[in-house]
């Protein structure tokens, strides 16, 4: 692999890369994201391999594993390009197929591609797709146009270019200027503008200066970070690599979780091809400008996701937050200035610098520039990463994108900010997502979690979840936070079980206030925004589990019962077979019926889940009159 | 009689005899013994020492290798002639591990390195005094037919397995470690060896703990070199442990702590602060039930119970065969999927209840075909 010494070098190589790459027209790109690996995506691409080998195409049709899609539950997904053809759900036999009626006779299998659920009309191309029409995908359309795991593929559609045009042609304070007029501010939940950290860390006097990705994703139901590291890793370097050169920094990590292996491994191999064509070490392009990167695993704690505890955690010590008189910019790693910021941040960073800060100004809205990407999960028919110019409102996201709620069922809210963020009911879809608007409405925008929640959906439990997860993960060095949390939990404990008392909605606000104003670090001031929140737009859950000792929802097991319905059971038994604890058994009589022996049900729900649709004989059921019986 | 022999005036049998040149051995050791509640003697050179043995039968000796006159290794050779139910403990002074395997050659049962405390000197004795019971035990000619007969070949009695342990750490230090390092070792590995043994029951299986616990300490030190013996990789060490043995034994956290010098009490707070780092040793499969929200609201606590239920062990449990652990884990990152299963590699999106009891079913078939093949 030869030593790229100058921008020139890397010019000719791209045009090298891009000829071989016209050469074969067609392209077959299996996602080879987790979702799609995970829905056998890698037997999709070792059929294709024999497939296309048998038929003699592969001198014309090129075949790639390339990043996440987004449309993971419908995956695997297979993209033919140019035309951009969308197969979903392909499995392995249905590989000769394509093989033979696309790439050979230029026709489509109807049956793989998407169905409009409303007219059932098929849609072949992949931008058609109602999922993709509404997004702008700035930063993860690369992903369908690079195999994460070659370089070469980066560089071929650009990559890189916006390094050689910081290092050659601008100086730090251009760059630092230019993302600043840009308007970025980081996606890792904060949204503090990026140019004025950059600033701030290059204008300490003193060095080394280090600067970080923090890739440690601890917010639960979100997979934003992991997608771009999996599926386009050299953007996030090279992101990273432009801010080392702004702020002066020599030496950076990416702080990745390793529960991300595929990120990890992808991340490690994109180092060492930049390292190969020398893009990273010494005189970077010949512009005397040196940098070296490390990847550091975290170990599975959310705290360690803030970035005093992040430093820590690469300084080898417990990943605590420390007490920030001064800010890490100042005072962060080893005590030196150090710049942290999120995946997706520094993933935007080149293509500010390729396409200049008026471009990107114009995408967005007011105080939030540029595209957010979102992990849209949950009760919605399209779950997936969507991304989208900021400013957009949550029906569109939630309607247009995702498709709305399956089964017919009612819409309630959509949680976002993650565990320091709120719910968002009916009222409020209309409101424009961007950082500052969602945190008047009390939540936030976080790292881009976004939980759409049906009327299936209790809003205590939601309470209940949340404040579970962060007494569980604070760090407990502040006492507001580790007592207060778990003084809250105890709280919802109690509602969720039945056991709730009036006043005591009364006690969680007061225990909120407390947290908000004396908590070490935000983890602990922000704990009580899922609480309050749903205090706010669904007190009415709280009071039927505290005074009516039901769970409206169905949620709340101490508040349900499973109970079979004697004149509808037809007896077919197949409830009894799918019970887990042998808690279901005929009863004696004429007819053959079964029932649930209430003492020993587990409450998992696999009985209505298997009793068949046209018979539907077992109910779930709530009210006061279970409680007194148990 | 010598002056400041103690305990052997009056006394006609002892439990313990220690014959040491130097006398504040002496005197340490019959202090300790004595409180302990046993009978001890004490004798300051070999030829005292034989005579005692002659006269008072003890039960347990403990001799210094290195004395003027009859030699700690000339003492054992006549003790197995007068006695061999006599269990004997030699003390060796700090660097002469060579002599500790000749003394083990010669029918010494176990070894302290100088300086020991009194707890080391104690439990060596307990473990002496007992096997000196088995030893006239085996000694009566037996009554029942069958006792005859049984075990399949010898089993391997301490000695062996000290011996083996330390032919094994021979080799080891071969391998490079220095003197030091090889020395407080070799006492930490004795005692994890047992620690283990004690916990299993069978003496044979102490030779395949010391074998594993070796072979541990090899992945440790390969994993440490990776890092480049750099102290603030101690997390990614931890990590890559983890990742290669499936959890982080004692000895292991012991042996990264002296080759980082990290002090031990730093990585248990690291190792009990982070989610993924486990201080048990885990079943063969992990099953990882993602707790995430996007999870949550699509029924991950219904799968959680399901799973549970299946394998008839809670969250943070292992089973009995040590086949499965069942753990909650907060997010998968899989979320499109939910509610996600994973085991291994392999991610399950809302599997059924018959689902479920197939997998685990083919799981269990899997270790038990691969049981017998070990066996074969
Ligand atoms: C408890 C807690 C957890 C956090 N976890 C993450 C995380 O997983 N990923 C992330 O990028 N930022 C996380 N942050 C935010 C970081 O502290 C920091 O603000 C961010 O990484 C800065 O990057 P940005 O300016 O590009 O957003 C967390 C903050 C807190 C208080």
């Amino acid at each position: 692999m030869p030593r790229l010494k100058s921008p020139d070098d890397l010019y000719e190589l791209r045009e090298k890369l891009k000829q071989e790459r016209d050469q074969r027209h067609t392209c077959v790109t299996i996602c080879s994201g987790t979702g799609c690996i995970a829905c056998r995506s890698q037997d999709v691409v070792a059929e294709f391999e024999r497939e296309m080998a048998e038929k003699g195409l592969e001198d014309k049709v090129a075949l790639r594993r390339t990043g996440c899609y987004g449309l993971c539950e419908r995956g695997p997904i297979v993209v033919i390009l140019p035309e951009r053809i969308c197969y979903l759900g392909t499995k392995a036999e249905d590989v000769s197929e394509i093989v033979s009626e696309t790439l050979v006779k230029g026709r489509h299998v109807d049956r793989l591609l998407y169905e409009d659920v409303e007219t059932g009309q098929r849609i072949v191309r992949l931008d058609d797709i109602p999922f993709y029409r509404k997004q702008e995908r700035l930063l993860l359309e690369a992903n369908s146009l690079v195999d994460p795991k070659r370089i070469e593929d980066y560089i071929a559609i650009g990559g890189y270019s916006a390094l050689a045009k910081v290092l050659l042609e601008m100086n730090a304070e251009a760059v630092i200027e230019e993302i600043e007029k840009a308007g970025l501010r980081g996606r890792g939940g904060g949204g503090f503008p990026v140019g004025s950290k950059w600033r701030t860390t290059r204008d300490v006097p003193s060095d080394p200066k280090y600067i970080i990705v923090n890739a440690d994703e601890g917010d639960p139901g979100a997979y934003m970070d992991r997608s771009i590291l999996e599926g386009n890793p050299h953007s996030v370097l090279e992101g990273l690599i432009i801010g080392a050169f702004a702020i002066g920094s020599q030496k950076g990590y990416v702080y990745v979780r390793q529960e991300y292996p595929l990120a990890v491994e992808n991340t490690e191999i994109a180092i060492k091809q930049l390292e190969e064509y020398g893009l990273i070490g010494k005189d970077i392009l010949g512009s005397g400008f040196s940098f070296t990167v490390d990847i550091q695993r975290g170990a599975g704690a959310f705290v360690s996701g803030e970035s005093s505890a992040l430093m820590s955690a690469i300084e080898g010590k417990v990943g605590e937050p420390r007490l920030k008189y001064v800010h890490t910019a100042v005072k962060g790693l080893w005590d030196k200035p150090t710049c942290l910021n999120n995946v997706e941040t520094f993933a935007n960073v080149p293509l500010i610098i390729n396409n200049g800060s008026d471009w990107y100004g114009r995408i967005g809205s007011d105080n939030s520039k540029g595209t957010k990407i979102f992990s849209l999960v949950g009760k919605v028919n399209n779950t997936g990463l969507v991304e989208i110019p900021m400013g957009m409102s949550l029906r569109e996201i939630v309607y247009d994108i995702g498709g709305g709620i399956p089964n017919g069922k009612k819409f309630k809210a959509v949680q976002t900010g993650g565990p320091s963020g709120g719910v968002l009911p009916e009222g409020m879809l209309d409101i424009p997502v961007d950082f500052d608007r969602l945190e008047k409405v009390g939540s936030m925008m976080g790292s881009g979690g976004m939980i759409v929640m049906d009327e299936d959906t209790c809003m205590v439990d939601t309470a209940r979840y949340y404040t579970d997860f962060l007494a569980h993960e604070s760090c407990g060095k502040c006492v507001p936070c580790r007592e207060g949390l778990r003084q809250m939990l105890r709280i919802l404990d109690n509602i969720t079980s039945g056991k709730g008392r009036e006043g005591d909605i009364e006690l969680l606000e007061e225990l909120s206030e407390f947290l908000q104003e004396a908590a070490f670090c935000a983890l602990g001031s922000t704990a009580p925004n899922p609480v309050l929140s749903t205090i706010a737009h669904f007190r009415d859950e709280y009071d039927a589990h505290i005074r009516d000792k039901r769970c409206p929802s169905g949620v709340c097991k101490d508040l349900i019962a499973y109970q079979i319905d004697a004149e509808a059971c037809i007896g077919c038994g197949t409830c009894a077979r799918n019970c887990p604890v042998d808690a279901i058994s005929e009863v004696e009589g004429e007819n053959t019926v079964y029932e649930i022996d209430q003492g020993k049900c587990i409450k998992c729900g696999n009985c209505i889940d298997v009793c068949p649709p046209k018979v539907e004989a077992v109910v779930k059921i709530s009210s006061s009159v279970l409680l007194e019986s148990a | 009689m010598y002056l400041d022999e103690k305990g052997a005036a009056g006394a006609k049998t002892a439990d313990v005899l220690v014959i040491d040149d130097e006398e504040s051995m002496r005197e340490g050791c019959h202090q300790t013994l004595e409180a302990d509640g046993y009978r001890a003697t004490t004798a300051q050179d070999g030829r005292r020492g034989l005579e005692l043995i002659e006269t008072m039968h003890p039960k347990v000796v403990i001799v210094d290798l290195k004395m003027p006159g009859i030699t700690g290794m000339e003492v054992l050779a006549e003790i197995s002639k007068i006695d061999p139910t006599i269990v004997s403990i030699v003390i060796t002074g700090y660097g002469s591990v060579e002599s500790a395997v000749e003394s083990m050659k010669i029918g010494a049962f176990d070894y302290m390195t100088k300086p020991f405390g009194p707890e080391r000197l104690l439990e060596s004795v307990k473990r002496g005094m007992n096997l000196n019971e088995e030893r006239k035990a085996a000694a009566q000619p037996s009554i029942s037919p069958e006792a005859g007969e049984a075990v399949e070949g010898p089993a391997l009695d301490q000695q062996t397995v000290a011996l083996k342990s330390l032919e094994l750490l021979g080799q080891y230090y071969s391998l490079g470690l220095d003197k030091r390092d090889f020395l407080d070792e070799l006492v930490n590995l004795e005692t994890e060896a047992r620690f283990h043994a004690e916990t299993l029951g069978w003496i044979k299986e102490r030779e395949k703990i010391l074998r594993e616990v070796l072979q541990n300490l090899r992945v440790v030190d390969e994993v440490i070199a990776q890092y480049e013996y750099e102290k603030s990789a101690v997390l990614q060490v931890m990590l890559e442990v983890q990742r290669r043995l499936n959890w982080l034994p004692r000895h292991a956290l012991k042996w990264i702590s002296r080759r980082l010098k990290v002090s031990l009490g730093r990585l248990y707070s690291i190792a009990t602060f982070y989610e993924a780092l486990s201080l048990e040793p885990s079943g063969a499969y992990l099953v990882e039930v993602c707790t995430g929200t996007a999870c949550h609201v699509r029924g991950a606590p219904q799968l959680n119970a399901t799973v549970s239920a299946l394998l008839g062990i809670q969250p943070g449990q292992t089973d009995s065969n040590m086949l499965f652990t069942l753990k909650n884990v907060h997010c998968l990152g899989c979320c499109a999927l939910a509610p996600v299963m994973k085991i291994g590699e392999q991610y399950y999106s809302n599997p059924t209840m018959k689902k479920l009891e197939g997998i685990f079913d083919s799981l269990k078939r899997e270790k038990q075909d691969y049981a017998k093949v070990e066996v074969a």
